[in-house]
């Protein structure tokens, strides 16, 4: 039920790295669902294209690993893992 | 164009932002908007709801909240009792009574000490509250415990009770049981009446508000547990059966959260200084005793001082507790058998953090037909709104960290559903 938030937060944290690196816009995230964040790659996606809607991270790629890992560290939360920006 | 990319590598953690976001818009020293923008999902449990038998509502919307699960449970209770024409015992009330005292002194000494007073001592939370002052956090754990332990006692374990139903309680504590309660409500007793004195030296900002306050009519007791009237200080008298012709709930676009308000005037507000105002003299003296040693007036419409009012809840809390467990006597029958009836009605109760309605229709055979349910904040919120435009206009000087910080005071004044979440306010200032 914290979806949102948690993607806000990531979008958020996504344009701000883009912006540091003069980014004209992002191709591409990397990103690691904990066991018990209770997203799915799908659900993952879905609430990330609303989310990045009218940024330039609208349409990036998306390629999001689910864990099975109940015991990390990172089991309830989402990792962003890396960017990939495109400069001109 | 080139196709030059450049993959950064960032291993960040996602973290919960916050539910809640505002925005302010000036332009020169008028505010333009202000707008409280709650995006926690909607739930759907009035769906859920649909389809089920009308004695699984007490289980199914305790659910609803983990701080205050016996407000919902006994709203649903007050209702499908209402559909189906049934009333219970003295003594079953009385238990649902202190059940509910449990409640409040739970929820109370959270807010008032974990998520509150943070914001008064300039703490970001109560664990850095715990490094400089462990006492305080102390104390608020152990009142939390005794509420807790209440609930434990009477309602079957602390957090989502399993004892209560429609017709009353699966089993009835015994008078030994409640009795050994008494020595720890003493002490909470002492400490709410400490709690008043000390939550009396914070420093509230001065600033008031012009509120329609609105609570449960109890009968000549002070609203917790239910009340047949809902009414206000201008002139709202209606059964709670009327909730609905009075208070509609409007979707806002930005806001997940419907926002109610009242169909002749707008805004109002539910909640300890709702309650306070309309039902000073209900108070027992000892609660009535510890406002008046600090000078709190009958009415007070300064909301940061709703820190005070709810401490005095606090100590009414506790008074109440220990006179429901004197006065006790174990029923003979700890329920009654209720069969269902087609029909619809409303339940109301007071939720810690104020008034809140459920109304259900079922069918003949007992099942739901339609559920709605209005909580307390989505009764408040337009009045938060209110609230935020009236302090940012005389704080609109303040930087904008300062500000936010402020604005989230404010909002904490109402112990929203949201207030648990420290920082999770999103501050946007537009100035023009």
């Amino acid at each position: 039920m914290h979806e949102q938030a948690t993607i806000r937060d990531l979008v958020a944290t996504v344009l701000h790295v883009a912006e540091e690196n003069d980014a004209k816009r992002v191709v591409r995230i990397k990103v690691k669902l904990g066991a018990l964040s209770h997203f799915t790659p799908e659900h993952f996606e879905e609430h990330w294209v609303d989310a990045a809607a009218g940024t330039i991270a609208e349409g990036c790629k998306i390629e999001a690993e689910l864990s099975e890992d109940l015991t990390d560290a990172n089991a309830q939360g989402v990792v962003l893992e890396d960017i990939e920006i495109a400069l001109d | 164009m080139t196709d030059e990319t450049r993959t950064i590598k960032t291993d960040y953690l996602a973290r919960v932002e916050g539910e809640g976001g505002m925005l302010i818009r000036l332009k020169g020293n008028e505010i333009e908007e202000v707008k409280l923008n709650i995006f926690e999902p909607p739930r759907f449990f009035e769906a859920f709801l649909r389809g089920r038998y009308f004695t699984e509502a007490p289980d199914i919307t305790a659910r609803i909240c983990g701080i205050c699960p016996v407000a919902y449970q006994t709203a649903a209770i007050n209702s499908m009792e209402s559909i189906c024409g049934v009333t219970v015992e003295p003594q079953i009330k009385a238990l649902r009574r202190l059940l509910y005292c449990g409640e409040w002194i739970e929820s109370h000494a959270l807010h008032i000490y974990m998520l509150h007073a943070p914001d008064f001592l300039g703490y970001p939370s109560a664990i850095e509250i715990a490094k400089d002052a462990p006492e305080v956090v102390e104390t608020a754990l152990r009142l939390k415990k005794i509420g807790n332990h209440i609930m434990t006692v009477v309602g079957g374990r602390e957090i989502h009770p399993i004892n209560v139903k429609v017709g009353g309680f699966y089993k009835a504590p015994s008078k030994a049981e409640l009795e050994a309660m008494v020595p720890d409500l003493e002490w909470a007793l002492e400490t709410s009446l400490e709690t008043v004195k000390w939550a009396n030296t914070l420093d509230f900002p001065d600033f008031e508000m012009d509120y329609e306050f609105a609570a449960l009519d109890a009968a000549g007791v002070y609203p917790i547990e239910g009340g047949e009237r809902f009414v206000s200080n201008r002139g709202l008298d209606i059964p709670i059966d009327e909730f609905y012709e009075h208070v509609v709930e409007e979707h806002v676009k930005h806001a997940n959260a419907l926002q109610g308000h009242l169909k002749e005037r707008g805004s109002f507000l539910v909640g300890p200084l709702a309650r306070y105002a309309l039902w000073y003299d209900l108070l027992s003296d000892e609660a009535r005793g510890a406002a008046e040693g600090v000078g709190l007036p009958k009415v007070v419409k300064n909301p940061f001082k709703s820190i005070l009012v709810r401490s005095v809840e606090l100590v009414e809390a506790c008074v109440e507790a220990l006179r429901l467990i004197r006065e006790y006597e174990q029923p003979a029958e700890s329920s009654i058998e209720v069969k269902p009836k087609a029909g619809a009605a409303c339940g109301a109760s007071e939720a810690p953090r104020g008034t809140l309605c459920h109304r259900y229709e079922i069918d003949d055979e007992g099942i739901i037909l339609d559920a709605t349910i209005t909580p307390p904040t989505a009764q408040n919120q337009p009045q938060i709104e209110a609230d935020l435009r009236g302090f940012v206009g005389q704080f609109m000087d303040l930087s904008n960290e300062e500000l936010t910080l402020r604005c989230e005071q404010a909002i904490r004044n109402y112990d929203p559903c949201i207030s648990c979440a420290t920082h999770f306010l999103t501050l946007e200032i537009e100035r023009g």
